[in-house]
């Protein structure tokens, strides 16, 4: 039989081209395996060969996702290969981000794609319902256990055979439920898993609940014709032009947008960055997202104490729920620092 | 009246339930799920578990569910949570394509009576 | 409270014209066992069969499956309450045939489940592949009520299998186990540096087809209580439920409840293992906040500090075992749970119809969901007739030559919740 063809992507810093300073250089390839496409030559044996090995500097695809993803999907396909290999990227953030979109799009395009991070990689919770992506450790010296989980699950999936669950392949758990036989049966694994709990040591539950990271609701505003009323949107709305560059998907940020003197939005002034929906009646009157003529109104007929001065506007499509966060609990701290004694918060 | 059941299972009709307003529909078993939720908007508190019977919603046709015969007002979140979880549950079930026989249709019918009436005939 | 499990190895059942054991042989008097089970006047006839493992034979559709124990020393007899006069069990000495079970079989009614393969890839998922079953088909007498025959093969049941216990009555058990639990403060007494463990066991109580029973008690009928976890292993709680194979207790599972049996493993060396509490899965929500609430005052009540907590069946029972595990949680008493999923068959549904954030030690056996095409056998004992019907098949999932694509909840005990296999997911 003769050897699976796989093609590797890799970035800058593991084809030793350089770090921080040459991650801007635009996509080649070079034939055969280089850097960690040696482990995995080790690994496969007999089985597979890397033929290729894309390079890309992490800035660059970043900031080029569109185009780039193309070209390097054409370098793919040139290559005809069995089986995509991104990585793994560990825990560099944006190496994971250009992993898990690559290999997602290498993969819908009908080759079989896996790649390999550190599960607090951003890119782990953007792709891994996406893609197959092996648990590593959080940096480089994890390699060797890397390969040796990637190489087989890749091959597996290059042959179409039948993947087995998380826990048996090493992959990032991807909302897939997979039955398997465990060694001890359920209620020995109780004990064991309650004797764990009770010593106050860890212990993996086997069905995490799906959690919905539940707010216990504040206590009513007591007298809303005094409240310092403010708005926060993952609906898009940004003044026109987006001056922030929020991007229309996968948001990196959210802006901050100063409404002194607006009483109403229109589509001269405001659109929506959002890509997730038809922006259509949005860009003709955001209001409808975020209805500042309406709180305008009530701001005078004294239906409300003040509508804050700015509001805040990210972009909800497919944004990780870590940056979710990060954007929700610094939104938080500057309204407490304008004394915002509510808000009204809007989605799409 | 104090209850209400709500039920797509006609043998039930053939009953007389002391302070219960049997509210029958020859309808869908999702559609009695939906016909609770709407009454639970209105303010109605569920009073027997939407997904009774450890028969799947794919499986029987039928349901019953009881619920408080008035309106609360506001609207019940315990009973919002239980009406859209057994709702979420349905819909994991791909629909049956199975023809049911008249002996196995009374059966189902025969099942969900008597998993209803033991809520009713222990406790009201 | 003492108890001594002697278990006598099985190695074959046989029919003959008179009972006896011999060799590890059971020979039943098929005839006397006939007469037996048909002084019931709602059994019409019953047949019987014997399957072996790695026979090429499918059993269908189960109702329950039996392990024939006698009580040899001691108060009371197996299945008090019930077919035995009621007395408290659990001490003493009780006689188990290890490696064989009655498993009774027949429609009861046009849906009936329950497969048992034994041998192809369906045997991996039941436990009872495992072992030599005695089968009962029964056939009921014309114009019986579903109720009356339901409770009627589930007696023939039990009666099958204390007769065929009876026939070991003499034998010298193989291996003999001990398993003691005294009163609490000589519990807390004899290991006060242990943690403290109970077990919740929530029984399956719905209604017709969907009953479990306690000393004979309907346990829809029952507040939460406390047993000596050596009442179990006499057959204090026995199986009504013949809905949803997969993840129905039999009788079986919970004469030999794992949970139990592997707590007591613990027993003295890392915790101290002090009782059961049993409680049910009424459709009444008030029933299940009176229930969970109870669970929790008597966990309380025990001063336990961990506790397992098993469920039994698909939906509702959800609700009260995430209620169990709150209130108890609500204690600072620590829980660990065992489930089962039904997640669809891609796998990508949410597994359990309730959910909360307290509940972070789950144990599960395994998606309900997950498709199996189980091939056809050279012999049917029971009938394929209703293959079609049950939960998890669909039409057409019975083809010509007998092969069956469905989902394995048709299989009886594929993804317990007493944590009886080792199938999981992840």
């Amino acid at each position: 039989m003769s050897k699976l063809r796989v093609v590797h992507y890799i970035n800058q810093f593991f084809a030793q081209i350089g770090g921080e300073e040459m991650a801007h250089i635009p996509p080649e390839k070079r034939d055969g395996p280089i850097g960690p496409g040696l482990a995995f030559k080790a690994q496969f044996g007999d089985e597979a060969e890397i033929v290729a090995t894309i390079i890309c500097g992490d800035s660059y695809f970043n900031e080029n996702l569109d185009t780039v993803t193309k070209t390097i999907l054409e370098m793919v396909k040139e290559e005809q290969p069995d089986l995509f290999i991104a990585g793994p990227a560990f825990n560099a953030g944006r190496y994971g981000v250009a992993c898990g979109s690559i290999a997602k799009v290498v993969q819908k395009s009908g080759i079989p794609s896996i790649t390999g991070m550190y599960i607090e990689n951003p890119g782990a919770d953007m792709f891994k319902q996406d893609i197959y992506i092996i648990s590593t450790k959080n940096n480089a010296a994890g390699m060797r256990s890397a390969v040796k989980d990637m190489a087989p699950l890749g091959l597996k999936l290059a042959r179409n055979e039948k993947i087995g669950a998380s826990i048996e392949e090493g992959y990032i758990p991807n909302g897939v439920r997979v039955n398997f036989f465990e060694k001890e049966r359920g209620s020995q694994r109780a004990v064991k898993m309650l004797l764990q709990k009770l010593a106050g040591k860890e212990f993996v539950t086997e069905y995490p609940m799906p959690t919905f990271d539940r707010v216990e609701p504040q206590a009513p505003v007591e007298d809303i014709t005094k409240a310092k009323i403010a708005i926060v949107t993952s609906g898009g709305i940004v003044p026109k032009g987006n001056p922030d560059r929020i991007e229309s998907s996968s948001a990196s940020k959210f802006g901050k947008y100063d409404i002194d003197g607006v009483n109403d939005l229109t589509a001269e002034t405001y659109e929506t960055a959002h890509g997730g929906y038809d922006p259509t009646y949005a860009n003709k009157d955001a209001d409808r997202v975020i209805p500042v003529d309406v709180l305008r109104q009530y701001e005078k007929e004294g239906r409300i104490g003040q509508l804050n001065r700015y509001f805040y506007s990210t972009v909800g499509n497919g944004t990780a729920v870590a940056s979710a966060k990060k954007f929700g609990a610094e939104i938080a701290k500057d309204l407490i620092s304008q004394n915002v004694s509510a808000v009204i918060l809007t989605s799409t | 009246m104090k209850y209400i059941l709500i039920t797509n299972n006609d043998s039930l009709l053939n009953s007389s339930y002391k302070n219960i307003n049997v509210v029958y529909k020859n309808c869908s078993y999702i559609e009695v799920l939906l016909r609770v939720r709407a009454y639970i908007h209105k303010g109605h508190t569920i009073l027997t578990h939407p997904l009774s019977s450890s028969l799947k919603p794919n499986e029987t046709p039928f349901k019953s569910i009881l619920i408080s015969g008035s309106s609360k007002g506001a609207t019940d979140a315990f009973s919002v949570d239980i009406i859209e979880q057994a709702i979420e549950a349905y819909k994991k079930f791909p629909q049956s394509n199975k023809s049911l026989n008249q002996k196995i249709i009374d059966d189902f019918k025969l099942v969900d009576k008597t998993v209803i009436e033991s809520a009713i005939l222990n406790n009201l | 409270m003492k108890l001594e499990l002697g278990y006598i190895n099985v190695k074959g059942v046989k029919f003959a014209t008179e009972n006896k054991f011999e060799n590890g042989i059971v020979y039943v008097d098929e005839l006397a066992l006939k007469e037996l089970l048909l002084k019931d006047s709602s059994l019409e006839d019953c047949n019987f069969d014997v399957a072996y493992p790695g026979e090429s034979v499918r059993i269908t559709p189960v109702k329950d499956v039996i392990e024939p124990r006698l009580k040899v020393e001691g108060p009371g007899g197996i299945f008090p309450g019930v077919i035995s006069k009621l007395e408290t069990v659990g001490s003493g000495k009780t006689h188990v045939l290890r490696g064989m079970a009655i498993v009774t079989a027949g429609k009861i009614v046009g849906f009936q489940e329950g497969i048992i393969d034994m041998s192809g890839p369906g045997a991996d998922y039941t436990p009872f592949s495992q072992l030599i079953n005695l089968v009962v088909v029964c056939k009921p007498a014309p114009m019986v009520e579903a109720h009356d025959y339901e409770e009627a093969v589930r007696l023939a049941g039990l009666k099958a299998a204390n007769f065929v216990a009876e026939i070991a009555k003499d034998a010298v058990p193989d291996e003999v186990m001990a398993y003691e639990t005294k009163g609490l403060i000589d519990s807390i007494n004899e290991y006060p540096n242990l943690p403290r463990v109970a077990y919740v066991q929530m029984l399956q109580s719905q209604g017709l087809l969907h009953d479990t029973y306690v000393y004979g008690v309907d346990a829809k009928k029952i507040v939460p209580t406390i047993l000596y976890p050596t009442e179990i292993f006499d057959g204090a709680i026995i199986s009504g439920n013949c809905v949803s194979a997969c993840d129905k207790n039999t009788t079986y599972h919970h004469q030999n409840n794992p949970v139990v049996t592997d707590l007591y493993a613990q027993h003295g060396k890392t915790i101290n293992f002090v009782g059961v509490i049993i409680t049910n899965e009424n459709v009444y929500l008030a029933d299940k906040v009176r229930s969970s609430d109870w669970t929790a005052k008597l966990a309380e009540f025990l001063q336990v500090d961990g506790v397992i907590i098993s469920q039994e069946g698909f939906g509702n029972p959800d609700t009260d075992l995430i209620l169990n595990c709150k209130k108890i949680e609500q204690k600072g008493i620590k829980t660990v749970i065992i489930t089962d999923e039904y997640a669809g068959q891609d796998g990508k549904s949410q597994s359990l119809a309730d959910a909360d954030v307290l509940a972070n030690a789950v144990v599960t056996g395994g998606n309900a969901n997950q498709v199996i095409t189980l091939p056809s056998m050279d012999k049917v004992i029971g009938t394929l007739k209703y293959v079609d019907k049950i939960a998890g098949s669909h039409a057409g999932s019975l083809a010509d030559d007998g092969t069956i694509i469905a989902e394995i909840q048709v299989i009886t005990g594929a993804t317990n919740e007493l944590g009886f296999n080792k199938l999981s997911a992840r």
